[in-house]
């Protein structure tokens, strides 16, 4: 049940999706890999839907150079854990949902513990390798699986739904290489707002998700495109013949 | 025949998009946008090899359907196809 006090704050909202989507998402637990660039606008907006739990994975501490797009932190955070920083703004931003952070790196020995039994894992990494760990925990739990990345003025966003869409390794089946790329905070805005919406979407039922889509942002040109994507049978994730044993390196 | 070829991100600020062709029949992806490519040895190299041959990660599509990379060698365009041409990003 919803308490009077959640009634008014989501007022919003639930005249869109009724007390029963708000119900919905109080029950919702989502996991969030990260709390960068992408993991700042997700964390923020979903604590602020009235996401019931939310659970987030960092490793990093704040740093000077990550204040133009990390918007969880703010220049008195420097040199803080991440975790803490972020644990600090979410429950400031909304008192009424609890949040988990976790101080760790994610490999293919704890990805199943930490992400748990939960409702959604959210992707706000910055590297592949971690990227194929979670689409491989998502596919092997059945968990929605929403997809983002970013990198200057582009972006990208796809959502993943286990056993009824295409897997992150259909789609990239080799990951672009490894460098240091220069973002400007509003793409990490963009795409951690569309992802965030597609996790609200999914939660309360509402619209139609970028399933077996991948949505493509060029901010330069102020333009979105999508491709469409299509299952890979030889698959190594989700294709007839995949393997239960995530081949990535740890990282 | 009439081809348009179309690069994304950073592959356009690179290349230009929606270039307009007129290859040759029995031309292959590969051969079409190296050719387009060639005109700026950055572009040209964001996107294909040393043994020129498309970068695995680098996403193509022949009328908004998957082309693997592998197979662009040999796959031909037609009259009327819009390729694309995509690079996935990384960062977080």
């Amino acid at each position: 049940m919803l308490s009077e006090r959640e009634h008014e704050r989501y007022k919003r909202q639930i005249m869109l999706f009724g007390d029963e989507g708000q119900e919905r998402l109080k029950k919702a637990h989502i996991f969030i890999a990260g709390a960068g660039g992408l993991g700042s606008p997700i964390s923020i907006y979903l604590a602020v839907a009235g996401v019931g739990t939310i659970t987030f994975v960092d490793r990093d501490t704040v740093d000077q150079s990550n204040l133009n797009r990390q918007i969880l932190h703010t220049d008195r955070d420097i040199g803080k854990k991440k975790t803490v920083s972020a644990l600090a703004k979410l429950r400031e931003y909304n008192p009424d949902i609890t949040v988990n952070a976790i101080d760790t790196t994610i490999t293919a020995d704890n990805i199943h513990e930490l992400v748990g039994q939960v409702d959604g894992i959210v992707d706000a990494m910055d590297n592949y390798p971690v990227r194929y760990l979670l689409n491989r925990v998502a596919l092997e739990k059945k968990i929605p699986f929403f997809h983002g990345a970013i990198s200057g003025f582009y972006g990208q966003a796809t959502t993943i739904i286990p056993g009824r869409t295409p897997c992150l390794e259909c789609l990239f089946k080799k990951s672009p290489p490894d460098e240091i790329t220069p973002v400007i905070g509003v793409t990490a805005g963009v795409i951690g707002t569309v992802q965030a919406t597609e996790v609200v979407k999914y939660l309360v039922g509402q619209g139609d998700l970028l399933a077996g889509r991948l949505f493509i942002w060029d901010g330069l040109l102020a333009k979105s495109e999508e491709i469409a994507i299509v299952q890979n049978p030889a698959c190594p994730a989700c294709g007839s013949r995949a393997s239960s044993i995530p081949p990535m390196e740890k990282s | 025949m009439s081809v348009k070829v179309r690069f994304f991100a950073r592959f356009r600020e690179l290349l230009g998009t929606d270039i307009f062709a007129e290859p040759a029949n029995d031309t292959p992806i590969a051969l079409l946008v190296a050719g387009i490519a060639r005109k700026n040895p950055d572009g040209y190299d964001a996107i294909f090899d040393e043994h020129g041959t498309f970068r695995e990660f680098v996403i193509v599509m022949q009328n908004g359907k998957r082309v693997e990379t592998a197979d662009a060698a040999t796959v031909m365009v037609a009259d009327g196809d819009e390729i694309a041409i995509f690079p996935p990003v990384a960062g977080g």
